[in-house]
C-alpha cells in the first residue's frame, strides 16, 4: 500500500535560483511528519509545491501513488490535501464564519454546520466572536481560526506552515496540543517548524532540510537525541 | 432654481447608466488589479448588439410593442457582450496573467481600439450614429419643474435594482465569497480551492452583463448610438470607480453618481458650458488619485503578506 | 508540435532539403493566370507575377534568394543552422502566402493560382508548402539558441566592418522604403508587394540574427559608439542619394523621422521610468501650437514671427513645463492610475484644444499656413542643388529631422547610461526599493515627464512648419496609442527599437493605402498579439530582456502561480 504523500527527488527553482534540491520523505497515514531547519532552508517552498502553488523543476510528488504535482491548486485541495499557510493568510476583511465556509468552499455535503461547531468547540474564542472581521484578531487567534479554516475541508493530509510563529508560549503550547488532538482524531498532518524542540517531540517521522536538501531523517524522539541536531537547531553548543 | 434641479435630475440619469458601466471596472480590478480599458467598448458592442437584434431579428409585431422587445433586446445585447467579453479574458488577458503589469493594460488598449474598429466596419453604417428605437414608454415623469424621460427613470431603477442584487450575491453566495477571496488573497483562495479561472470568468460575465444592459438603457434614452459612445462613457466610469475606491460596490455606485452630477452641473454653471463638462470629471478624478488615490469608499494601500 | 517533430525527425534534413529546392520551384513557376475579373493586370504587375519562367523579379526573387540560402545553409559550416534554417523557411511561408492570398483574394479567386488556360500558375502553393516542409523539418532538427561570436577584431577591421554594415544598412532602408513603390489609387499592388518584401526582409533578418552576426555587430557597434553613431548619421544624411531620394519618399521618411523622435521622447517616460504615458502626444502638439503661434502665420495668436530656433526651444520649454505639471501626480499616484492620470490631461488637452481655449488653438479650424523653414536663404519646401546634384524638394527637411532624430538619441543615450537614468531604471524595477537606497523618485519621475515632454515640444516645433497647419486633430488619443505601441512594437527602453517601431507603423499605412479602413482594427490586434508573443519587442533592449521574456531564463515554467515576484522575495529573504 502506498504511503499518503510521497515526495521523490523534488527540486524546485525560482528562476535560476533553486530553493529545494533533491528531497525525498514519505508521510505514511495517521502520522505527523515535521520538516524542521533554518530559515530559508526550502521548507515553506516544499509545501507551496505539494499543494500546487509552485511547480517543480524536476521530482514527483505523490499523493496515494497518484502524481498530483502537475494539478492546479484547487484540485489538490480537492484531492484532500489542505494547507494552512505560512502567515496564517486569513481573508482580514471577512468574518471567522466566512473564513471558516471558504476552508469548505469545495465540500458539497451537509456536514459543513456541524464542523464549523467542531471548531468553535475546539477554539471557543473562534466562536464566541464567529461575526467579528478575521484582520481585528490577535496573533494567536489568528493561528486558530487558519487551523480551524484548514480542517474545514476535511482534509486527508494537513500541511501546518509555522503554526506556532510569532505566538507567545502559552498559545505555542495550545496549538501543539491541538495538533496532537488532530491527529488522535485521525488525522494526518506534515507540519513545518523553526520550533525544532516542540515538533520532534510530537513527531512520528522528522526530515531535517538545510539549504534546500535533506541531511537527516528519522523518527522525532531519535533526531531529539541526535548530537548534530541538538547542536544546529535546539540552541545548545 | 428650476433648472439647478433639471441638470440634477440629468445628472442622476447619466450616473445610474455610468454606475451600471463603472460596476464591470471596479469587480475586475478587484479581482485581477486590471483596468479593463476594454470595458467601454463592451457597453458599446451591447448597444449594438441590442440594436443587432431589433433590426433583424425582431418580427415587426413584437417591434410594435416595447413590453416584448425591450427584454429580447436585453437578451440580445447581453448575449454579444458576455460572448464578446469572454473571448477577451480568454485569449487576450488569461496568458498574460502573470506577465509585468504593463502587457495587460496595453492589450486591453489594443481591444478597445480593435472593438471600435470592428464594429464600425463590419456593421453596417456604423461609419456614422445610428438611430435607436426608444423601446419604452415614451413622454416625461413630471415632477414639478422637473421632467424626466420615462427611458431616463427606468435607468436610474434599473441601475440601482442591479446594484443591490449584486452586492447581496457578492456578499452573501459561495460564489460571491469566493471572488471576495480571490480578490483579498489569490494564493490563498486557490488553497480553499477557488479555482481562480472560474472566478475570473464569473466576474468578466457579470461585468459585461451589467455593461449590456447599460448598452441597451443608453440607446434607449439617448435614441441613438455610435462607436465612440463606449470610450467616453468608460473614461466616466472608469472615474467613477476610481472615486468610490476600485473594489468597492457601493463605492463604484456613488462614485458614478457624483461623475454625473459633476458633468451636468459642471456643463450648466462652470465657464465654457457644456464643452467642457468632460474636462470637469478629469479634474475631479486628477484630485482624487492625488489627494486620496485609495477613492471613498477604498481601503488604504492593500498589504499583502 | 513535439509530437509532429518526432515523426519528422529521421526525414528531417531531406525534408529541408526539399522544401529549400520547392521555394526555388515556386520562384521559376508562373503565380497567376491572366484572367481577372476586370481584365487583364496593369503592367507593373505583370512584371511581377506573370512572368514566363526563368524571368524571375520582385518577390519571386526574393523566393529564390530564400531557397538558395536554405541549400548553402544546409550544406554551409552555418551557426546556429536550424534556426536559419527555420527563419529562412518563415520568409518562404510569409512571401507565399502573402502573395497567395493577394492573387488569391484581389486576383479574380481560387482560379487565378491553378492552372487555366493552359498555364500552371500554382507558384504560391508550392511556395507554402517548401517554406512550410523548410520550417517543420529545421524544428525536428532541434533549434538550438542563437549562436555567439567572440572574435576580438582589431580597431581598423571594426570600423570597416562597421561603414559596410552601415552602407548595407542605408540601401536596406532605401529598399524598404521605395519596396513596392508609392501606395495609392495609382498603383494597388503596392501593398501587399510591399508586405511580401516585409516578409523576406523579416525572415532574412532573423536568420542573420540567428548566426549571431546581429549580435555581433551590435556589441561592435557598442564598442565603437562615437564612430558608428557618426557613420549612421552619415549614412542616414546620404539617403537621399539612394533610389529613395524622391521628393514623396523624402517626405514620408521626415514624417517618420518626426514621429521616431517622438517615440524616442516617449520611451525615456515609458521604456526607462517605466511610467506608462497615455497622453504623450498632448506634449507634441503644445510644441507644435507654440510654434505656429510665433510663426507668422494669418490666425497665430501672437503677431510676432520669431526665427524659428527661438520658437522650437519656447516649444521645448513650454512643453517641459507642461511634462512637469502632467508628471507632479506622480509624486502620489503609481502603475495604472498614472496612466489614466495622463490621459485625463490628453483629453483635457484635446477638449480644450477643439475648442479654441484662449483664442490660442483656432480651434476646428486650425493654425493654416504655417511657413516653411528657409535657413540662410534655402527655402525648405524647395528642391536643392548641391553642386551638380539637384535634389528634391523636402529633403532639407529630412536633413534637419535627422538631425533632431539624432540629437533626440543622443540625449536618450547619454541619460540611460548617467545617475538618473539608472535611478529611473531602479524606479521601474521596484520603486520602494529605490527610494530606500535614497534615490529621490518623485523628482527623477518628474524630471522623465519634463525631458519627454520637451523632446516632444521640440518635435511638435518642426512638425507645425512642416506641415504648414497644426490641428487638435494631429494630436489625439490615437496618436498617443500609436506612438505607444512604436516603442512596444520596437521594444522598451532600446532606440533602434524606437526607431523601427515608428517606422513600421508609419510606412505600413503608407503602403497599405488599399487596406487603409482596416489600418486601426489590425492595428488593434496587433497589440494585442504583440504583448501575447513577444512582449519585449522586435529589438529588445538587453538589459530589459529578461524581465519581459523568460527565454533566456532557465528553469520550470511556473505557469498559473500568480506571485512570482513576491515567491522570489520569499527567497532570498
Amino acid at each position: 500500500m502506498s504511503p499518503l504523500l510521497e515526495v521523490r527527488n523534488l527540486s524546485v527553482a525560482y528562476g535560476a535560483i533553486e530553493a529545494v534540491r533533491d528531497i525525498s520523505f514519505t508521510v505514511e497515514a495517521g502520522q505527523i511528519v515535521s520538516l524542521i531547519g533554518s530559515n530559508g532552508a526550502g521548507k515553506t517552498t516544499t509545501l507551496r509545491t505539494i499543494s500546487g502553488l509552485l511547480r517543480p523543476a524536476s521530482g514527483e510528488i505523490l499523493l496515494e501513488g497518484e502524481p498530483i504535482h502537475a494539478q492546479p491548486a484547487h484540485a489538490i485541495l480537492g484531492a484532500g490535501v489542505a494547507h494552512s499557510p505560512e502567515g496564517r493568510r486569513l481573508f482580514p476583511r471577512m468574518t471567522v464564519e466566512e473564513n471558516l465556509q471558504l476552508g469548505a468552499y469545495v465540500r458539497k455535503d451537509d456536514g459543513v454546520e456541524k464542523d464549523m461547531q467542531r471548531v468553535y468547540d475546539l477554539f471557543p474564542v473562534l466562536g464566541e466572536r464567529r461575526h467579528n472581521k478575521a484582520g481585528l484578531f490577535s496573533g494567536g487567534e489568528q493561528q486558530m481560526l487558519a487551523m480551524g479554516r484548514a480542517m474545514m475541508s476535511k482534509p486527508r493530509l494537513l500541511m501546518l506552515d509555522e503554526p506556532s510563529m510569532g505566538l507567545s508560549p502559552i498559545m505555542t503550547q495550545l496549538i501543539f496540543d491541538t495538533i496532537k488532538e488532530l491527529k488522535e482524531q485521525g488525522t494526518t498532518i506534515l507540519l513545518v517548524e523553526q520550533n525544532a524542540l516542540a515538533a520532534l517531540a510530537l513527531s512520528d517521522q522528522a526530515y531535517v532540510i538545510d539549504l534546500g536538501r535533506t541531511t537527516l531523517q528519522g523518527p522525532g524522539h531519535e533526531l531529539l537525541a541526535d548530537q548534530r541536531v541538538r547542536d544546529a537547531y535546539l540552541g545548545e553548543s | 432654481m428650476s433648472i439647478l434641479l433639471q441638470q440634477l435630475a440629468n445628472g442622476v440619469v447619466q450616473g445610474g447608466l455610468i454606475a451600471l458601466i463603472a460596476l464591470g471596472y471596479t469587480m475586475v480590478y478587484g479581482i485581477i488589479q486590471l483596468i479593463n480599458f476594454a470595458h467601454g467598448e463592451i457597453f458599446m458592442v451591447g448597444a449594438y448588439g441590442s440594436l443587432a437584434t431589433y433590426t433583424w431579428l425582431l418580427p415587426q409585431g413584437i417591434k410594435d410593442s416595447w413590453v416584448l422587445s425591450l427584454p429580447l433586446m436585453l437578451l440580445g445585447g447581453v448575449v454579444v457582450a458576455v460572448v464578446i467579453a469572454l473571448i477577451m479574458e480568454r485569449f487576450a488577458y488569461r496568458p498574460l496573467r502573470n506577465a509585468p503589469r504593463l502587457a495587460p493594460l496595453i492589450t486591453a488598449l489594443g481591444i478597445s481600439v480593435a472593438l471600435q474598429e470592428a464594429v464600425r466596419t463590419f456593421y453596417p453604417d456604423a461609419t456614422s450614429a445610428l438611430r435607436f428605437p426608444r423601446v419604452f414608454a415614451e413622454g416625461n415623469l413630471a415632477l414639478g419643474p422637473i421632467s424626466v424621460p420615462w427611458s431616463g427613470v427606468l435607468i436610474i431603477v434599473v441601475s440601482i435594482v442591479l446594484s443591490v442584487l449584486l452586492q447581496v450575491y457578492i456578499n452573501r453566495s459561495r460564489m460571491g465569497r469566493a471572488m471576495r477571496a480571490t480578490a483579498q488573497d489569490p494564493d490563498t483562495a486557490k488553497l480553499m480551492g477557488v479555482n481562480p479561472d472560474r472566478v475570473i470568468v464569473l466576474t468578466f460575465v457579470l461585468g459585461a452583463a451589467l455593461a449590456g444592459v447599460a448598452g441597451l438603457l443608453y440607446g434607449s434614452y439617448i435614441t441613438n448610438v455610435n462607436i465612440d459612445m463606449g470610450f467616453q462613457t468608460g473614461i466616466f466610469a472608469f472615474t467613477a470607480a476610481v472615486l468610490g475606491g476600485v473594489g468597492s460596490i457601493r463605492g463604484a455606485v456613488i462614485g458614478a453618481f457624483i461623475i454625473g452630477l459633476v458633468k451636468t452641473i459642471g456643463g450648466q454653471y462652470m465657464p465654457g458650458g457644456t464643452q467642457y463638462d468632460y474636462v470637469w470629471i478629469f479634474v475631479v478624478l486628477i484630485l482624487v488619485l492625488v489627494f486620496r488615490p485609495q477613492g471613498l469608499f477604498g481601503e488604504p494601500e492593500r498589504v499583502r503578506a | 508540435m513535439n509530437k509532429v517533430s518526432n515523426i519528422v525527425r529521421p526525414f528531417a534534413r531531406p525534408l529541408v532539403l526539399v522544401g529549400g529546392v520547392l521555394l526555388i520551384v515556386a520562384a521559376l513557376l508562373p503565380w497567376a493566370t491572366f484572367v481577372l475579373n476586370e481584365g487583364p493586370y496593369p503592367d507593373k504587375a505583370t512584371l511581377q507575377f506573370f512572368d514566363a519562367p526563368f524571368a524571375v523579379t520582385g518577390f519571386r526573387f526574393h523566393l529564390l534568394l530564400l531557397g538558395l540560402l536554405v541549400l548553402i545553409a544546409s550544406f554551409a559550416p552555418v551557426p546556429s543552422r536550424a534556426r536559419v534554417l527555420r527563419a529562412l523557411g518563415w520568409g518562404g511561408l510569409l512571401v507565399s502566402v502573402i502573395s497567395g492570398l493577394f492573387i488569391t483574394i484581389e486576383g479574380g479567386g481560387l482560379g487565378a493560382i491553378t492552372a487555366a488556360d493552359g498555364a500552371t500558375a500554382f507558384g504560391a502553393l508550392v511556395g507554402l508548402v517548401g517554406g512550410a516542409a523548410v520550417i517543420l523539418g529545421a524544428i525536428a532538427l532541434g533549434v538550438e539558441p542563437p549562436a555567439h561570436w567572440t572574435l576580438k577584431l582589431p580597431t581598423a577591421a571594426a570600423y570597416a566592418v562597421l561603414v559596410v554594415v552601415f552602407v548595407l544598412v542605408l540601401l536596406g532602408v532605401s529598399l524598404v522604403l521605395t519596396a513596392g513603390g508609392q501606395g495609392g489609387a495609382a498603383n494597388p499592388y503596392a501593398g501587399p508587394l510591399f508586405l511580401a518584401f516585409l516578409g523576406f526582409a523579416a525572415g532574412a533578418m532573423a536568420a542573420l540574427s540567428a548566426t549571431g552576426a546581429i549580435r555581433f555587430v551590435s556589441e561592435l557597434s557598442e564598442k565603437h559608439r562615437i564612430f558608428s553613431v557618426v557613420v549612421l548619421l552619415l549614412c542616414a544624411l546620404l539617403l537621399p542619394f539612394t533610389d529613395a531620394g524622391s521628393e514623396y519618399w523624402m517626405t514620408v521618411a521626415a514624417n517618420i523621422g518626426i514621429y521616431a523622435a517622438t517615440a524616442i521622447g516617449l520611451n525615456i517616460v515609458v521604456g526607462l521610468a517605466g511610467l506608462l504615458d497615455l497622453g504623450y502626444v498632448a506634449f507634441m502638439g503644445i510644441g507644435a501650437l507654440v510654434a505656429a503661434n510665433f510663426s507668422g502665420a494669418a490666425a497665430a495668436a501672437f503677431g510676432v514671427h520669431l526665427p524659428f530656433p527661438v520658437a522650437a526651444v519656447i516649444a521645448a520649454v513650454v512643453a517641459g513645463i507642461f511634462g512637469a505639471i502632467v508628471g507632479s501626480p506622480t509624486l502620489r499616484v503609481r502603475g495604472d492610475y498614472l496612466a489614466i492620470v495622463t490621459l485625463a490631461f490628453g483629453e483635457i488637452f484635446t477638449r480644450s484644444a477643439q475648442n479654441n481655449i484662449g483664442g490660442l488653438t483656432n480651434g476646428a479650424n486650425a493654425i493654416p499656413g504655417i511657413p516653411a523653414l528657409s535657413l540662410f536663404g534655402a527655402d525648405f519646401n524647395k528642391s536643392f542643388t548641391l553642386g551638380s546634384i539637384k535634389l528634391p524638394a523636402g529633403v532639407l527637411y529630412y536633413v534637419l529631422i535627422v538631425l533632431l532624430v539624432a540629437l533626440v538619441m543622443t540625449v536618450f543615450a547619454n541619460l540611460k547610461f548617467s545617475r538618473i537614468g539608472r535611478a529611473w531604471i531602479a524606479i521601474r524595477e521596484d520603486e520602494d526599493a529605490a527610494r530606500a537606497m535614497g534615490i529621490r523618485t518623485g523628482q527623477a519621475k518628474i524630471l522623465a515627464f519634463l525631458v519627454g515632454a520637451m523632446l516632444a515640444g521640440l518635435a511638435g516645433a518642426v512638425f507645425a512648419h512642416k506641415n504648414g497647419t497644426v490641428s487638435y486633430e494631429s494630436f489625439k488619443f490615437l496618436e498617443s496609442v500609436t506612438l505607444l505601441a512604436a516603442v512596444i512594437l520596437g521594444g522598451m527602453g532600446s532606440i533602434p527599437g524606437a526607431v523601427l517601431g515608428a517606422s513600421l507603423l508609419f510606412v505600413l499605412p503608407e503602403k497599405l493605402r488599399e487596406f487603409s479602413e482596416y489600418r486601426l482594427l489590425i492595428f488593434g490586434l496587433a497589440l494585442v498579439l504583440i504583448m501575447r508573443f513577444r512582449p519585449q519587442g522586435l529589438v529588445p533592449d538587453r538589459h530589459r530582456r529578461a524581465e519581459l521574456a523568460d527565454e533566456d531564463v532557465g528553469g520550470a515554467p511556473v505557469d498559473e502561480v500568480h506571485e512570482v515576484p513576491g515567491a522570489v522575495k520569499e527567497a532570498k529573504a
